[in-house]
């Protein structure tokens, strides 16, 4: 084995300060589910029952509702914490911001309700602490932990629960196609223009482009992707024979090309949270709304 | 070829422009804009909340008037100062305002500690009502600060960077805005007790 030698030592110094560094800054736990015990204090019936109450709550009203329990803050401030968990999670629906994010740190014995923008007029920071001050306070004190998040959590959906509600099934996908459609017609354009330029530039780029583009929006199979490769090709090769007629497209054509670029490629991959059915933020905003306490 | 002239010419067009940073910079600038207004209505906040602060103080604690005097003056006077939105581009409208504001703060958080030699004060529902909905508007405040410093931070360094300097000098001509100092006293790291 050889020894390291004794010019990495001072660069193994650096890492090592580096690695500390990041290790003292207090990190945001991943977003496991609706209830993040990472504390260990809710036991494990309560958690689910808290769990399933929180999806269904979602599921009807679209305000996303999760906790977070964490050891210890290591010396960071409540409120900042928090923010930061806020602003990495963003729970809560893009547009609407009706998130709730209920923090509690083991350690310090401290309680913090982040309210989303979009409910701040609903559950005000007066509220807020008082689901504190009088629901789970008291029975934080007495050390049931089960008691006091159950009652903390229903008193909170009780205030917020009608101030918003979930989109119909198909209002989602609308927006979606549309938005799909205006990164098709943007390549269609560029397509166009290419073509122009060259027959074989625009047959190459209609082949790679028009598969890869539903690759990245539908994830369709290899089968249909070959189809799309030759129907692409084709295009390229004939989109411009068609529109050959004159000059007018120049104007026109490059409008559309650049409102379809903005468009397509802002509400093409911000995505929705729940869309595929694994758990996430949908965007929600926070701007420092709620309230604090201590047990 | 003549046919494809013009469409090159309005494609080269595009391309400048969007690679200038013209766009970018309106649209860094418009940011900062918002988060001002958000800073705003978080201070405004704050002064319609303290009319009531003062009253429930005063109904406990008489022998308090010069504390509460003068927190009402600070307010007075974080009132009579007009900062609108061309204003935060100047440095020194933008010091007088946050000088007025940590003076509010300031008598506010006198207010506070002299609230401690009041028990009852302090256990009634009415107050305990009021410092959360402080202490929701103080954090309001930090966030939203902290919000338009970034905003500020990244228009600054928008209109700076090549070519948007250029495009800049030539055709905009925005000027750099002010972020909030921190304030003085912070700069001393809280000393922590185990």
């Amino acid at each position: 084995m050889r020894t390291i030698p004794k010019k990495a030592f001072p660069f193994f110094l650096f890492l090592l300060l580096f690695s500390l560094e990041s290790a003292l800054s207090l990190e945001v736990p991943p977003l496991k589910g609706y209830v993040n015990d990472y504390a260990n204090m809710i036991s494990p019936r309560v958690r689910a029952k808290l769990e399933g109450e929180l999806r269904e709550f979602e599921r009807t009203d679209s305000t996303q509702f999760v906790i977070l329990t964490i050891p210890s803050l290591m010396g960071e401030a409540l409120e900042d914490y928090s923010m930061k968990v806020a602003e990495t999670w963003k729970i809560g629906q893009k547009g609407k911001d009706n998130g709730i994010i209920l923090l509690v740190a083991n350690k310090e014995r401290k309680i913090r309700i982040e309210v989303g923008r979009g409910l701040e007029g609903r559950l005000t920071d007066l509220a807020a602490g008082r689901v504190i001050d009088l629901v789970m306070k008291p029975m934080f004190k007495r050390g049931d932990f089960d008691g006091g998040f159950t009652a903390g959590v229903h008193a909170l959906v009780d205030i917020t629960r009608g101030e918003y509600k979930a989109d119909a099934k198909g209002v989602r996908k609308k927006t979606s196609v549309s938005s799909y459609l205006t990164t098709l017609f943007f390549a269609g354009v560029l397509l166009l223009f290419i073509g122009t330029i060259s027959k074989f530039l625009g047959a190459v780029m209609g082949a790679i482009g028009l598969p890869s583009i539903f690759y990245l929006l539908f994830a369709p199979s290899l089968f249909v992707l070959i189809v799309l490769g030759l129907l692409g090709l084709l295009m390229g090769i004939f989109l411009p024979l068609i529109f050959s007629g004159g000059t007018g497209y120049g104007r026109g054509g490059n409008g559309g090309w650049f409102g379809g670029f903005g468009g397509g490629w802002h509400t093409g991959f911000g995505g929705g949270g729940d869309s595929f059915g694994t758990f996430g933020g949908g965007g929600g905003d926070f701007g420092g709304g709620g309230a604090s306490g201590e047990w | 070829m003549k046919r494809i002239l013009p469409s090159v010419f309005v494609l080269t067009f595009i391309i400048l422009v969007s690679g200038c940073g013209y766009n970018t910079m309106q649209m860094k600038e418009e940011a900062v804009f918002a988060a001002w207004a958000d800073v705003e209505a978080a201070y405004q906040r704050r002064n319609d909340l303290i009319p009531n602060l003062v009253e429930v103080v005063k109904g406990y604690a008489k022998h308090e008037a010069e504390t509460l005097k003068a927190v009402v003056e600070a307010r007075s006077k974080v009132g009579s100062i007009q900062i609108s939105k061309d204003m935060i581009g100047d440095a020194k409208a933008m010091s007088q305002f946050q000088a007025a504001q940590s003076e509010l703060q300031s008598a506010l958080s006198r207010l506070m500690v002299v609230v401690e030699r009041y028990p009852d004060l302090k256990a009634s529902q009415n107050f305990r009502d009021l410092q959360h909905q402080l202490e929701g508007t103080e954090n309001r405040i930090n966030v939203a600060r902290t919000r338009y410093n970034k905003a500020v931070q990244e228009f600054n360094t928008s209109i700076r960077i090549f070519p948007n300097n250029i495009t800049n000098r030539l055709l905009l001509n925005l000027k750099p805005k002010e972020p909030f100092k921190a304030e003085p006293g912070a700069e001393k790291a809280p000393q922590v007790k185990f």
